[in-house]
């Protein structure tokens, strides 16, 4: 389980997370939405070690992730899944996939054979360079390269973004049912509240870098000012 | 420093002319005191203060590293002693113009391929320009001596300058104080023009396209051109000081100019400051005496000069220098010098980027 | 066929590819640190000499020859994983003259502290091969038992860092680490140990090629690789730095062109037939013949 307290994050003068505390718990999706520039990417990017927060802590399980280097934080079980998918364009399916595997103690090959039955459109396509993949068919490369090194947290920054509804349904299937089946504490950011609500256990919302509401999905869901003011659900 | 400093900002023409003017005064009547060999030495200061105010413009300020600078003043050079080798009464002045034109064209010929370059593609390119040069130079020996090199030895003290200082002799190589006067004067002029250069619209419009080029060329400016022109003046610069150069030594050779002369140039201009106009002064004294301060750090450290390591000990002090300055200040000398002088402004001047000059 | 095989063109082939091969492992050497870290390095020819001094002048001391190279390319490369570290490490992030300036006076160190050690006398290494050109037909080819050994060595060495890269964990590992450094770190890749690592590799390459130039006719001497990085350094540009194909090709085609150049006009203009070329490709394709992309990454 992830455990953030007290988080804040300063880039220069601009203060971009205030005093952010939740937490994520196994087996459950916490969803974290908010508008642009919320600062949802910068917990996440907190959590993963890429920036250095002012203050505050963050827990894994029982562990301080202070001053740990990023590389290591995905070696303790973080897998986060960056903005934009992080699929190395100039590497091919399989090696995506390898390079996933490699940090931890999986059998590779097992691994990787284990995702293409997940996955079969990636099965199919593992000899070619990811430049030439559907954004759909990156984004299940980005979450299969994720899950093969079999992690305790999965992080993901906008997965839906940019794919279509009907990809977009699928890929939340695939998340609950990976976080119910592995056991995974999953932290979902996203812009598209209402399909991230439908999936998730927990919700935490942002505004402007401090936290403004945080309950279970569907009380969130519920709420009809947050709903209005800070997710842009409004039903005509 | 602060004199210096004055040379900056809100300075209109007329008194940069005068403080330049009364610099170079100060300059030239130190030359009277200084014994000849300090004197020769200065000369060679001020040849290479005339080449790193070229390369300062062209790394500072127009942001195109170069390390084919040694391979411009090597036109110059060739340039001005092949002439003087077969006119050997022309004025001076023309030979000296003749340097700086044709430097400015060899800058010509290698900013066409260059300016589409950026960065280490550059400086590479600008290598292998330096590099090749002083072999061609070898290859036409009949015009340029090849190994041996041209001697200016026809050149004369103007008579003016007998006059001026009765007791001089006439033939150049012969009076250290001539040749050093000759060559601060003619670092004044080159200081005179590039701090004018510097304010100019043309200055700022590189600045720009250093910055960022979209913005610059959204406003009207052109890239191409703009980095041409600087390639040419900084050539130009290069090949004047290349002449002076070789004119103090009385001799153009290829060995004058090795690959190991880019990297004193880059040396200097760094420790004195990089896009700066003291800084090129700085990295000019610094030349001048670089022998001496070698020589007293080989006699502190109880090094031989005549072993192996003493003989080699200026270039390992100029690279680790070149090293330790860019780790550590790298803004050189000029730009430790401002940041004492703006103790209660410095963090606004370091906030205000590299070209603070 | 003998006559073919003696002719004033084969010649020249042979000769230009003899050179070309020690032009495509400097060159290479440069892609491999330019892809990771974005720095040229201008003294990664001055570091190759040194390497080859420390390591080829133990056979003064009776170490066998071969010894002597692998000697050689192992303290290249804990040189290059140094220099990274101390050198490099704390330039990461600063305006791209802040390396090059730096390298630059590296060279100049490395050069003057070799000449105070081992003094500019231009010294030979025996090679366990004959210089001896062959014959046919009573005329020479102008290839010799060393030249041979030299060509294969090369391409057994470009192919080996080839495998390295393509086939290898620690491979995939320095490949993700130049291409997408961040996304590397998120999956656990020790992405400043793979700078360091890539740093060696590229020192290890530029040795070889220092050890096989100090080999043959050239001798070792502390400025034998300034012409040589040039030269390599024109190589990487025309093939492109983000290609160590590229880099190979470009040094294979900047050691024929200077060959055809020497032999063809003369021996002092030959860097200049190399600067030629790269002008002309330059001209076409402002960043080399092999890359990819034609946007602006430098």
């Amino acid at each position: 389980m992830i455990r953030v307290s007290d988080l804040s994050v300063n880039y220069g003068a601009i203060r971009a997370l205030r005093n952010v505390s939740f937490e994520a718990t196994p087996g459950k999706i916490t969803a974290v939405l908010g508008a642009n520039g919320a600062g949802k990417t910068t917990l996440l990017r907190a959590i993963s070690g890429l920036v250095t927060p002012q203050t505050g802590t963050i827990l894994l399980g029982e562990q301080s992730l202070a001053r740990v280097a990023t590389e290591n934080i995905a070696r303790m079980g973080v897998a986060h899944v960056p903005e934009g998918r992080g699929v190395i364009e100039e590497l091919t399916v399989e090696e995506n996939l390898r390079l996933g595997a490699l940090a931890s103690k999986v059998n590779i090959s097992e691994g990787i054979e284990a995702q293409y039955a997940q996955f079969p459109v990636l099965g199919d396509r593992r000899r070619k360079y990811c430049g030439t993949l559907s954004g759909g068919e990156r984004q299940m490369l980005a979450m299969a390269r994720a899950l093969i090194a079999r992690p305790k947290v999965l992080l993901l920054d906008e997965p839906s973004l940019g794919l279509a509804p009907q990809v977009t349904a699928e890929l939340m299937k695939t998340i609950l049912s990976a976080c119910e089946s592995e056991n995974l504490t999953v932290i979902l950011v996203e812009q598209n509240a209402k399909s991230a609500l439908r999936i998730s256990h927990d919700a935490v919302v942002l505004h402007l870098g401090a936290v403004v509401a945080s309950g279970s999905a569907a009380e969130v869901a519920a709420d009809e000012d947050l709903r209005r003011y800070y997710l842009g659900l409004v039903e005509e | 420093m602060r004199w210096l400093r004055g040379l900056r900002r809100q300075e209109t023409t007329p008194t940069r002319l005068i403080s330049v003017a009364v610099l170079t005064a100060v300059a030239l009547a130190i030359t009277f005191i200084l014994p000849p060999v300090a004197n020769s030495q200065l000369a060679g200061g001020a040849a290479i203060t005339i080449v790193i105010l070229g390369l300062s413009w062209l790394i500072g300020w127009s942001g195109q590293i170069s390390l084919g600078n040694s391979g411009f003043m090597a036109v110059g050079a060739y340039a001005a002693g092949i002439w003087a080798h077969h006119h050997a009464t022309t004025p001076l002045i023309f030979t000296f113009a003749l340097a700086t034109v044709v430097g400015g064209l060899s800058g010509l010929v290698v900013a066409i391929p260059s300016t589409r370059l950026r960065g280490p593609y550059l400086a590479g390119m600008t290598l292998a320009f330096s590099a090749a040069i002083t072999p061609l130079a070898q290859n036409f020996s009949s015009v340029t001596g090849g190994e041996g090199g041209i001697f200016f030895n026809t050149l004369t003290t103007p008579g003016w300058f007998q006059h001026l200082f009765s007791g001089v002799d006439a033939t150049i190589n012969a009076n250290a104080q001539w040749t050093a006067d000759l060559a601060v004067m003619t670092a004044g002029v080159t200081f005179f023009i590039m701090a004018n250069l510097f304010h100019s619209r043309t200055g700022r419009a590189m600045r720009l396209v250093r910055d960022n080029d979209v913005a610059a060329e959204l406003m009207g400016v052109n890239l191409s051109r703009t980095r041409t022109f600087a390639f040419v003046v900084a050539a130009s610069f290069a090949g004047l000081g290349g002449a002076l150069f070789s004119l103090i030594n009385a001799t153009v050779r290829p060995e004058t100019f090795p690959l190991t002369l880019s990297i004193t140039l880059l040396t200097l201009m760094v420790l004195g400051g990089i896009g700066t106009l003291s800084g090129a002064v700085i990295g000019g004294i610094v030349y001048s005496f670089s022998t001496n301060l070698v020589s007293h750090i080989n006699s502190l450290t109880g090094v031989n000069p005549a072993s192996n390591l003493g003989a080699n000990m200026q270039g390992i002090i100029f690279g680790v220098l070149l090293i330790l300055t860019m780790l550590f200040a790298p803004r050189g000398i000029a730009g430790l010098g401002i940041k004492a002088v703006n103790l209660r402004h410095s963090r606004a001047v370091l906030a205000s980027d590299e070209n603070v000059n | 066929m003998s006559s073919f095989l003696t002719s004033s063109f084969m010649s020249n082939i042979f000769g230009g590819l003899a050179q070309g091969v020690i032009y495509s492992l400097v060159a290479l050497s440069l892609v491999i640190i330019w892809q990771s870290t974005h720095v040229l390095n201008f003294a990664q020819g001055a570091m190759a000499m040194f390497a080859t001094y420390v390591g080829m002048t133990q056979i003064d001391r009776g170490l066998s020859y071969w010894w002597c190279v692998i000697l050689s390319v192992v303290v290249g490369m804990a040189f290059g994983g140094i220099t990274e570290r101390v050198l490099i490490r704390p330039l990461y992030g600063k305006p791209e003259i802040n390396p090059i300036v730096v390298m630059v006076g590296f060279l100049g160190v490395i050069e003057a502290v070799t000449t105070a050690i081992w003094t500019s006398t231009s010294r030979n290494i025996a090679a366990p091969f004959s210089q001896i050109y062959f014959k046919a037909g009573g005329k020479l080819v102008l290839l010799s038992p060393f030249i041979i050994f030299q060509i294969i060595l090369a391409v057994v060495i470009m192919m080996l860092v080839a495998a390295l890269f393509r086939f290898t964990r620690l491979g995939l590992q320095l490949r993700a680490s130049a291409l997408a450094p961040e996304v590397a770190r998120l999956l656990g890749v020790r992405v400043n140990r793979m700078l360091t690592i890539g740093w060696m590799l590229s020192a290890g390459v530029g040795s070889i090629a220092a050890v096989i130039l100090a080999s043959g006719s050239f001798g070792l001497f502390p400025t034998n690789m300034d012409g040589v990085f040039v030269a390599g350094f024109i190589a990487a540009a025309v093939g492109g730095l983000d290609s160590p194909v590229g880099a190979i090709a470009g040094g294979l085609i900047i050691g024929l062109t200077e060959q055809f150049v020497l032999a063809y006009w003369s021996p002092s203009v030959a860097p200049l037939g190399g600067m030629i070329v790269l002008v002309a490709v330059l001209m076409i394709r402002p960043h080399g013949i092999f890359t990819r992309s034609v946007s602006r990454r430098v």
